[in-house]
């Protein structure tokens, strides 16, 4: 209960900063333009400063831990692990400009720019989806959004989807501490093998996962029973009016965008790294 | 005590994957009763719930036989947005009733209310009644998520109290409570129950039950197996045991000693009422 209970909580944040004061459509916005953005260009500085901007935006509006810990424990062992595999022969299959040599046991292996700048610009976009993703969650407040969709006439079962998966998170946090609880408390055994080890995971995996799952469902019949889809105009509690600052970063991304299409325009897909092109 | 506000007429049903989870139930509440449902786990109890406020057979699917109607409207021929307007259903767990979508207490409440499109003026009316009606007047600003079990679950009867349903029905509202959590919403049941509201509340807690309810229900493997006024259905103490339902203790007690000692005692349902016979039996008044 502890964790789901304050990240619902969180969801209805107390810290009110502009991230915070934000229109949730402006940050949901910003979340897809910048995965899409990272995607059209092939650069991975440019994905490191996406990623810059918005751990900053992140730490001004008090949330950049969770999204440091996830970038963490997702992208930077990706990095670490694929990225040197890759960049050797036989790593990656459009493999041909050698950058580097390295000595090893009187051999020299060759590394290679194009599995190295892979390796690097890939998890670097999933962490500017993660991280833009996880701001508009963690600084979004739920009800506002939901007034907002409301009043959008977006059709009952679009914005039930989106409050399932607000509320889905939590629950799932929740459970993913749990598993590492009873992990930890059978004293992360040694004497089984890994078979035996996977059938306690699975046990503990798959029970957890049909109650979160039945618990989304219960809250789904609880909001039912008080009338969600009921075919009325909704008296809302929130304006969803946009605000100067949501102007603001609008006319900013705007921008951005113009700046960044001239850029590619220009300079090509890779402006900066000034990388070779690699299908994806 | 006038017309009938629930009546279930054979109402037969079973889940998609599940046959026969209630078998020819038929019952009826009228106008200001209370009616207690019993029975051990899986009877039932919560999937009949669900069936007067229409959550059974629109949400879940399944196969449906008979009748339910709920303050004149068929629920068959009713969606649960409508119905939900004419019954208001408590859970067992006050926490899976919070929308999530409101930051206060008094946002919580207002939520099935804004959902039905009411007035401004009119929602905030109620919202102040309601709030106070449950005992947590003061706490309006509060995050619902800050309260304490038994008040969480007083909340979730003030969102559906706000909406002035004609029934209100609760599904186990104590089971998840501590002892005080227990007490504060009995506290508030009862005093809805006196206030002439109309109440279907399953509940375990016989000895709570036998102090408020007009009439008991008790349900077994999706059958009805008594069916009756509080007193005639708890007295048959070896009935309820059977089904594996504890009569309230001083049911049982005076029960055993009418049976083992042969005394003639009648058989008390609350404890008030043992005390009032035991005193005249002892000739103590
Ligand atoms: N969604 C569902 N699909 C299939 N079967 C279900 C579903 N919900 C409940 N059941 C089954 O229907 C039967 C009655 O369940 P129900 O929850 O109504 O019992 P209950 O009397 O409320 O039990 P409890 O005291 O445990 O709350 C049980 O056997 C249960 O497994
Ligand atoms: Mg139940």
């Amino acid at each position: 209960m502890g964790i789901s209970l304050s990240l619902l909580k969180r969801t209805a944040v107390e810290v009110e900063t502009f991230v915070q004061r934000l229109d949730g459509r402006v940050k949901f916005l910003y979340f897809i333009w910048a995965s899409i953005l990272v995607y059209i260009f092939y650069d991975f500085i440019l994905n490191l400063i996406f990623i810059i901007v918005t751990l900053l935006l992140a730490i001004y509006a008090r949330v950049a831990k969770p999204i440091a810990m996830t970038l963490l424990v997702i992208i930077v062992p990706w990095i670490a692990i694929a990225t040197p595999i890759l960049s050797l022969p036989l790593g990656f299959p459009w493999n041909k400009t050698i950058i580097y040599y390295i000595k090893f046991a009187g051999y020299e292996i060759p590394v290679y720019l194009e599995g190295l700048g892979w390796g690097i610009t890939w998890p670097l976009r999933i962490g500017v989806c993660i991280s833009t993703a996880m701001l508009f969650y963690l600084t979004t407040n739920q009800a506002r959004l939901v007034a907002t969709m409301f009043k959008m006439k977006v059709p009952f079962r679009f914005i039930y989807m989106l409050i399932a998966t607000f509320q889905l998170i939590p629950l799932l946090v929740d459970e993913a501490n749990t598993i590492f609880q009873a992990q930890l408390s059978r004293g992360l055994r040694t004497d089984v093998g890994i078979i035996k080890k996977l059938y306690y995971y699975l046990a503990l995996v798959i029970p957890l996962t049909l109650s979160a799952l039945n618990r989304v469902q219960i809250r789904a019949i609880a909001l039912e029973s008080r009338g969600f889809s009921a075919p009325v105009t909704k008296t809302l509690m929130y304006e969803a009016e946009f605000k100067w600052m949501d102007w603001i970063f609008l006319s900013t991304i705007i921008v951005a965008t113009i700046v960044l299409a001239y850029v590619y325009i220009t300079y090509g897909y890779s402006p900066i790294a000034g990388l070779e092109y690699i299908w994806g | 005590m006038g017309e009938a506000v629930v009546k279930v007429e054979n109402l037969t049903y079973s889940y998609p994957r599940r046959e026969n989870v209630l078998v020819n139930v038929s019952f009826e509440v009228k106008k200001g009763e209370v009616l207690g449902i019993i029975g051990p786990n899986g009877a039932g109890k919560s999937t009949l719930c669900k069936a007067l406020n229409g959550l059974v057979p629109h949400f879940y699917g399944g196969r449906i036989g008979g009748k339910v109607v709920v303050a004149g409207m068929d629920t068959m021929k009713h969606t649960v947005a409508e119905l939900s307007t004419k019954v208001g259903l408590v859970f067992q767990d006050p926490e899976d009733q919070m929308s999530g979508l409101a930051l206060t207490v008094y946002e919580e409440v207002a939520f099935g209310l804004m959902m039905l499109g009411f007035p401004r003026e009119e929602i905030d009316a109620r919202v102040r009644d309601a709030i106070k009606k449950v005992g947590l007047g003061g706490l309006e600003g509060r995050s619902p998520f800050e309260l304490s079990g038994g008040q969480m679950q007083r909340l979730a009867i003030a969102t559906v109290l706000a909406i002035k349903p004609e029934i209100l029905v609760l599904d186990e509202p104590t089971a998840q409570l501590d002892p005080i959590g227990k007490f504060e919403v009995f506290s508030v049941i009862k005093k809805l129950a006196e206030e002439g509201s109309t109440i279907v509340v399953v509940e375990h807690e016989i000895e709570e039950l036998a102090t408020f309810a007009d009439n008991i229900l008790l349900l077994d493997e999706g059958r009805v197996r008594a069916y009756g006024s509080a007193r005639e259905v708890l007295e048959k103490v070896d009935q309820l045991r059977k089904y594996g339902v504890d009569p309230p203790s001083v049911t049982e007690l005076t029960y055993i000693l009418n049976k083992e000692v042969g005394t003639d005692f009648e058989i008390p349902i609350t404890i008030e009422e043992a005390y009032k016979i035991y005193a005249e039996a002892l000739g103590v008044s």
